[in-house]
């Protein structure tokens, strides 16, 4: 049984798992609606309570939105994090906080942090194992976007294959990220410093615009990557070579002139390769971490996070649910009169039961759906809007996930609100027929 | 559907504290006959109507109808003795206003048997036809005028071929016109088609064309007479 379970595709084994959470709901349906047509009463109900209807839909809808949007924005964030940090194989940086190092090397995030220097960036290029290695540089920007020194083979590693244009190849060429609005050929000037502090003027050198690369997902969008080497000169350091540089960027870097790096960016020829390195390389002097190692610790503490926020979904819907049908309980009040009428018709108590249940279970399976819809929306705002803010490309959407967690809410609700409908068979038919 | 023959023994209601509201000692009423129910308000008119109909329990006493009393069983029974046998029109029409006219004629179709659904569609249809009533008009309810609400009301209580009518002050909302009219539609079921109709009622037009005629004053019979 178990194999045979396994063996279905997931998309089968999610949809049977929202099927047997919604089977609760289905089974107290089936057994409650059993004989009668309760849909013409229904509709009347309905109707004649237009207004409460809506409003208690529209409480159920939101909280249901809420609980769906927040988890998925979640997994979202956590899955386009992943995403950013996928081509950042091993990081070697000074001691000091793997968070940071991380934060500024792959997510472009400006901190002050010790630098490599060049005697150990060239023990990390001379390790058998190496196959990829690039300093880089930051600390300038143009218009917001941070101005980047690394290797032309990194940018290309970095980027598969541009977009338009061609790497880099002397020290004042740049390749502009996806999100940059400059285009090839045009130039820029850049600032020192980021954001509010940085500082126009500071730099008399125009870089020119000679690629663009693809869309990566990452803060690498925004990004003006360009020679490490002009990034060295412009803030008046060694330019990482000789006196009888050729002008032509990139490695061999003369340790005797290099200034020293925040981090080296490191991609083994395997993935054995980048833990010997990992390993050579964590010693007094430096430290090489594996941001998605960082990244699995981060997310652990989210995880953690995420399953209480799950929990808080549930009961936050569960409570504006029972909210909604202790007002349910009393809004049967107003409908006593009609439903003893038909009692005093001779309808069975079962069905009196029974319409009160499928009225407060139309307004939640509505609210539900509704509450998707809005979860989807919410979803797709909340995702536009941490792109922008961390260039970080989040795609949240709505999964099975949230669709197990309607549909779990749809049956336990479904349960619950068997309570009102107790209530309203066993009220006294001639008190509630003279009103 | 032939009518149904009432038999009361013993019967009594009590209600708050073991107040007395209605003592029967003895109490019979041929199948078919068009009985009226009359007294001062408080009399127990309306609690002799909802014994009849076993919507309240007694405390005492049996009420039988063709033999089965009703007072002696559970109220899921009593319900569906509701269900098959009594038709009944309350004073203030009680319809459901959303629905339309033929929707309101055949509520028990929703909650009555799946077998008969048909037929009591069918006869909510006549019933409202005979009445004066487009069987086919899908507007609410609550757009008709007191008078024709009261006879939905009579086609909705009809639509279950009822043995027994009860009706509780049916012409009390209508203007003298349709409460003639109705007084008159309501004994002709009677007569014509053999059902038995008890008709709480101040109206001294539906007291005349009964056939028979009792007086209530706290909660007895003080009267019993053909008018």
């Amino acid at each position: 049984m178990t194999d045979l379970w396994f063996a279905l595709p997931v998309g089968v084994q999610d949809a049977a798992i929202a099927l047997a959470l919604l089977l609760p709901a289905l089974g107290i349906g089936a057994v409650a609606l059993r004989g009668f047509r309760v849909g013409p009463l229904l509709r009347a109900l309905l109707r004649r309570q237009a207004w409460i209807s809506v409003v208690f839909t529209a409480l159920i809808a939101v909280s249901v939105a809420l609980g769906a949007a927040l988890i998925a924005q979640e997994r979202g964030l956590r899955e386009g994090t992943a995403r950013a940090a996928e081509k950042f194989d091993l990081v070697v940086a000074a001691p000091g906080s793997e968070i940071t190092a991380m934060l500024a090397a792959v997510y472009l995030q400006p901190a002050d942090v010790p630098l490599v220097d060049g005697e150990t960036y060239a023990e990390i290029v001379a390790h058998p194992r190496a196959e990829l290695v690039a300093p880089i540089g930051f600390g300038d920007s143009w218009q917001d976007a941070p101005v980047i020194g690394t290797t032309a083979d990194f940018a290309a590693y970095l980027s598969g294959r541009l977009a338009e244009g061609r790497l880099f190849a002397r020290p004042y060429e740049a390749v502009a990220g996806a999100r940059v609005d400059l285009s090839v050929g045009e130039t820029f000037q850049p600032a020192h410093g980021h954001g509010d502090a940085a500082q126009e003027g500071m730099h008399d050198v125009d870089y020119e615009v000679v690629g663009r690369m693809p869309m990566t997902g990452s803060p690498w969008d925004r990004a003006l990557l360009v020679p490490i080497e002009s990034v060295w000169e412009v803030h008046v350091l060694p330019n990482g070579h000789g006196p009888d540089w050729d002008r032509v960027p990139g490695p061999p870097f003369d340790p005797a002139h290099f200034p020293g790096t925040p981090a080296v960016l490191v991609k083994a020829d395997s993935l054995g390769g980048t833990y010997v390195m990992q390993a050579a390389f964590t010693d007094g002097e430096t430290m090489a971490f594996f941001p998605g190692t960082i990244l699995a610790r981060l997310h652990a503490l989210m995880g953690d996070i995420r399953e209480v926020m799950s929990i808080l979904a549930v009961i936050t819907q569960v409570l504006v649910t029972a909210g909604v049908l202790a007002g349910l309980t009393m809004l049967t009040r107003l409908l006593a009169r009609r439903l003893a009428l038909l009692r005093a018709l001779g309808a069975p108590r079962r069905f009196v039961f029974a319409l009160t249940w499928s009225y407060a279970t139309t307004l939640i399976v509505l609210g539900a759906a509704i509450g998707l819809g809005l979860g989807i929306a919410a979803t797709g705002a909340m995702s536009a809007a941490i792109t922008a803010r961390t260039d970080i490309l989040v795609e949240a959407r709505l999964g099975w996930r949230e669709v197990h967690l309607v549909a779990g809410f749809v049956s336990l609700t479904a349960a619950l609100a068997l309570l009102p409908a107790w209530l309203t068979m066993n009220r006294p038919v001639m008190s509630d027929l003279r009103g | 559907m032939p009518g149904a023959a009432l038999e009361i023994e013993g019967l009594s209601v009590r209600g708050a504290r073991g107040r007395a509201l209605l003592d029967v000692p003895r109490f019979a009423v041929a199948a078919g006959t068009a009985l009226a129910v009359r007294g001062p308000s408080g009399a127990g008119k309306s609690t002799f109507l909802h014994a009849l109909a076993g919507l309240v329990p007694a405390a005492a006493g049996a009420v039988r109808w063709d033999g089965e009393d009703i007072a002696a069983l559970p109220e899921p029974a009593r319900a569906a003795f509701r269900r098959r046998r009594v038709g009944f029109v309350f004073q203030e029409h009680l319809l459901f206003e959303e629905l339309s006219a033929p929707e309101n004629a055949a509520i028990a179709a929703l909650y009555g048997p799946r077998a008969g659904r048909d037929a009591v569609h069918g006869r909510g249809r006549d019933r409202l036809a005979e009445l004066g009533l487009d069987p086919g008009e899908t507007r609410r309810s609550d757009t008709y005028s007191g008078g024709e609400r009261q006879r939905i009301a009579v086609a909705r209580a009809l639509a279950t071929d009822p043995a027994i009518l009860l009706a509780d002050e049916p012409t009390a909302s209508l203007d003298r016109a349709n409460a003639d009219r109705l007084a008159d539609e309501l004994v002709r079921l009677a007569h014509e088609e053999g059902r038995t109709l008890v008709a709480v009622s101040h109206d001294p037009a539906l007291h005349a064309v009964a056939d028979r005629v009792i007086d209530l004053a706290d909660g007895r019979i003080t009267e019993d007479a053909a008018p």
